[in-house]
């Protein structure tokens, strides 16, 4: 039985309460939106890598997550780098594209793209938005991998989410883990009455996986509808009017965390406003 | 007789969009600190009946409801599911889906939260449950890290924490192994003899139920058909026979010996009370002139050859140590042991869906290892445990029609291929009809006719017998029989060892990854310490047989109600 990605060991990101763990995602995420300089954006993506290490999320699903979105940021980085001019001379204020500065042209001789060039400005401005969805993409593991999810719920509540969608919230996290395995099964069926995965293309695969999707949500339907009969069995009504084992209360590093965020988004909007710092093309 | 805490008043009920009523007139009194047991084959309302007690039949589901339930004095049309809740505690079947909290303490927490229990009573309350149930200690855990048996204890806790007026068990055993099931039955035995707690309990487990029930009553088409003392029920063999109803092996037996016109005083329904019968039973016949049947000697080149196998997994559970054994052709083996054993390990390395850490598995001589598992597929057919899992297509002409589409055949073959295997099951005339419509006995048929439609030689049942009741699993089995009188090799996984006489010629014994025992059933199913050490009960009959040897040293090791009394009469 597998179980939801959290992560194993006891850390200060574990001890924490989720709403300055939320609060750290709202910040990290505007931040990563506002500034534009792709220097800034990769000391900001590989601080939350680092902490996210550091709070015990696997290597190994770091990697995945990269491994599977090289190919996008490839493509992000030859579209920027080729195709992004008039966002960069706007954003530094450059009147003519000579001002760019090419990493190289392709000879004019070269049918249909003969005469395109890459740009140094394009590129970086490239590197901006892979770091930027890098920093959003590894943010949300570290706040929801550290916390249990019965403190998620109370945390949510807190933070003055509705009940009934902190506990959709959390039974998705709880049954998910059920669904894949579901999957699995039905995977491992269809192999075992013949069917070649392995002889068969990507195309192929690709629609016998999206085939499965008809027998798990049926049996996902099924489940649900024996899970709300075990919720009505547990006195469960969505109401928000109920107590709670588990209280969620502030303590000091909670509190400190809240006011380092507070003042880090300030000093973050000030320095852009102030000095440009953070800009496309700004001191940094 | 104390005070009913439960009355079910002219009870029918029908849910909508159905065409039969799921219960018919029933009239039913539960009393306070009784152990209630609800016995009836798979369709009868059981389910139905247990989910009456609490108002989500009908508040939940809807549909026509008739007559009244009341529940320590409240009728349960008049009050909501979630203040019923108060009164009625529920354990469920799976113990997978009714666990909906990442914590075991949660979990207890969770129905007492709703309730808006003042935490400090919470915690005490959660203390109190787990004691119950035996789970102090595990406070911390996540519901996933428990095995089967513990994972309805928690649900137990759950329920027994809001301090309920009774408590209602639907079939909470069926998918546990015999571990599993005994701690289920323990809990619910201590609950109920030392906290007074009053149970009502659906299952087939026939021998436990006429050992902690005080009364049992019998539920079939939606009516009460019987009702009376577990002694009055289980010995009423023709009333559990027309309910297609097991009965315990003790019963039967002594049931049995009485038609044959043997003096019994009694018809016994647990072993305690069969045993003092014994030593007159013993006078009748001396036995030497009784000739048990050799087993057979299938010894031919193996078909499936194990050797040296250890299989670790990643999290580093070593599940399989050093196994070696050979199956030969035509063989019917019994895989037996607890769960987590290794049996279904064992048997994903017939098909490669496990490749071994050390060892080899080879079939006709070819390392499994290099073969295509679509490809072994076609020589091993493997019915998993839950037919559920392996139904993925939207008819059943198209499930019975997917291996051959998958093998090649040209549509002309694959449909008459696809007809006869449909026919040879008894599903004639189901093609068009999706599968999940179909009873849980049909489904598995199903499963079983899309594999056999590829021909393989050999057919590994595992858990076959799992959620079935004891008609679908005869049916299952009858199926493995006919199979093998074909020629075909057979392998069957089940802790269900009382169903297994009939039909397998060996056995093996598994527990924590090795082979305990490799043997013919009769010598394996009389090793009953090393059947203990994997946590398997031999079959009542061979207790009956091991008590009559300690009478009578010449007494033979029989195996079947039907062999003791061959061997009297």
């Amino acid at each position: 039985m597998m179980k939801f990605q959290s992560v194993e060991r006891q850390s200060f990101f574990t001890r924490l309460d989720f709403r300055p763990k939320l609060l750290m995602v709202f910040v990290v995420s505007i931040i990563a939106f506002l500034w534009e300089s792709p220097w800034m954006q990769f000391y900001l993506a590989l601080i939350v890598i680092a902490a996210c290490l550091l709070a015990g999320v696997r290597w190994s699903y770091i990697r995945t997550i990269l491994v599977i979105m090289i190919p996008f940021y490839l493509i992000l980085l030859l579209t920027h780098a080729f195709f992004n001019r008039e966002q960069v001379m706007v954003l530094q204020g450059y009147q003519l594209a000579a001002q760019l500065s090419r990493i190289f042209t392709i000879p004019e001789s070269w049918p249909l793209v003969g005469g395109g060039y890459a740009t140094w400005d394009g590129l970086a401005y490239g590197l901006n938005v892979v770091f930027k969805t890098l920093t959003l993409t590894m943010i949300i593991p570290l706040a929801v991998f550290t916390t249990e999810v019965n403190n998620m719920i109370v945390g949510l509540v807190q933070a003055k989410v509705p009940y009934k969608i902190a506990f959709i919230f959390s039974s998705t996290l709880r049954f998910f883990p059920l669904l894949v395995e579901e999957f699995n099964a039905i995977m491992e069926a269809q192999r075992l009455r013949g069917l070649a995965l392995e002889k068969m293309g990507v195309l192929k695969r690709v629609r016998t996986y999206a085939g499965v999707a008809v027998p798990l949500i049926l049996g996902a339907m099924a489940k649900s509808q024996q899970l709300e009969v075990v919720l009505q069995a547990k006195a469960f009504s969505g109401s928000p009017d109920r107590t709670y084992l588990h209280e969620s209360v502030l303590k000091s590093a909670d509190y400190t965390l809240m006011v380092f965020f507070i003042l880090f988004f300030i000093l973050a909007v000030y320095l852009i406003v102030a000095y440009g710092i953070g800009t496309f093309g700004g001191p940094l | 007789m104390p005070d009913p805490i439960t009355v079910f008043k002219d009870v029918s009920y029908q849910y909508p969009q159905s065409s039969d009523f799921a219960l018919i007139n029933v009239n039913l009194e539960v009393y306070e600190g009784e152990f209630l047991g609800l016995i009836g084959p798979t369709g009868a309302g059981k389910t139905t009946f247990c989910l009456a007690f609490n108002g989500i039949v009908p508040q939940f589901y809807g549909g026509r409801f008739f007559g009244s339930v009341t529940v320590a004095g409240l009728d349960t049309l008049d009050h909501p599911i979630s203040e019923m809740a108060r009164y009625v505690g529920m354990v469920f079947e799976d113990p997978e889906t009714q666990l909906i909290a990442t914590s075991v303490e949660n979990e207890v927490a969770f129905a007492l939260e709703n309730l808006k229990i003042h935490r400090e009573e919470i915690i005490e309350r959660v203390s109190y449950a787990l004691s119950a149930v035996r789970l102090a200690g595990y406070e911390k855990k996540h519901p996933h890290e428990l095995s089967g048996g513990e994972k309805q204890r928690l649900a137990i806790a759950a329920a027994i924490a809001v301090k309920p007026s009774l408590l209602i068990f639907d079939e909470p055993t069926s998918q546990l192994d015999p571990a599993g099931a005994e701690e289920v039955f323990a809990t619910a035995k201590a609950l109920n003899r030392e906290s007074g707690i009053t149970i009502v309990m659906a299952s087939h487990s026939a021998e436990e139920m006429a050992t902690f029930a005080d009364r049992v009553v019998v539920l079939s088409q939606g009516e009460v058909t019987a009702l009376g003392t577990p002694e009055e029920i289980y010995s009423d063999i023709e009333l559990l026979e027309q309910n297609s109803l097991r009965p315990p092996q003790v019963a039967s037996t002594f049931y049995t010996l009485g038609k044959k016109e043997i003096a019994i005083p009694k018809v016994p329904v647990q072993m305690q009370d069969a045993i003092p019968l014994l030593v007159d039973l013993n006078q009748i016949r001396s036995g030497d002139d009784y000739a048990i049947e050799t087993p057979p000697e299938n010894k031919g080149k193996p078909l499936l050859s194990v050797k040296d196998l250890t299989h670790v997994y990643p999290d580093g559970t070593k599940a399989l140590h050093e196994i070696s054994l050979d199956i030969a052709k035509g063989e019917y083996v019994l895989i037996a042991g607890q769960n987590g054993a290794g049996k279904t390990t064992l048997v994903k390395h017939f098909l490669n869906l496990l490749q071994p850490t050390q060892g080899s598995v080879k079939l006709d001589g070819n390392n499994t290892k290099e073969m295509a598992v679509s490809e072994l597929a076609h020589r091993i057919g493997y019915v998993a445990q839950n037919p559920d899992h392996q139904i993925f297509n939207a008819t059943v002409g198209d499930e019975i029609r997917f291996a051959l589409n998958n093998l090649g055949f040209d549509p002309e073959e694959a449909e008459s291929r696809a007809m006869e295997s449909l026919e040879a099951m008894g599903l004639g005339g189901v093609q068009d009809v999706h599968p999940l419509t179909l009873p849980k006995g049909d489904r598995a048929r199903v499963v079983i006719s899309a594999i056999l439609v590829m021909k393989p030689d050999i057919i590994i049942f595992d858990e076959p017998t799992t959620g079935q009741d004891y008609l679908g699993a005869k049916q299952i089995l009858e199926i493995s029989r006919d199979l093998h009188q074909q020629g075909k090799t057979i392998i069957v996984i089940t802790h269900h060892l009382y169903l297994m006489p009939d039909y397998a010629d060996r056995v093996i014994v598994m527990g924590k990854g090795s082979i305990l025992l490799d043997e013919d059933i009769r010598t394996a199913f009389h090793a009953t310490d090393t059947l203990a050490r994997t946590y398997l009960l031999a079959p009542q009959a061979v207790l009956l047989s091991q008590e009559l040897q300690k009478i009578n040293n010449e007494f033979p090791p029989l195996l079947t109600p039907e062999e003791i009394v061959d061997y009297f009469s």
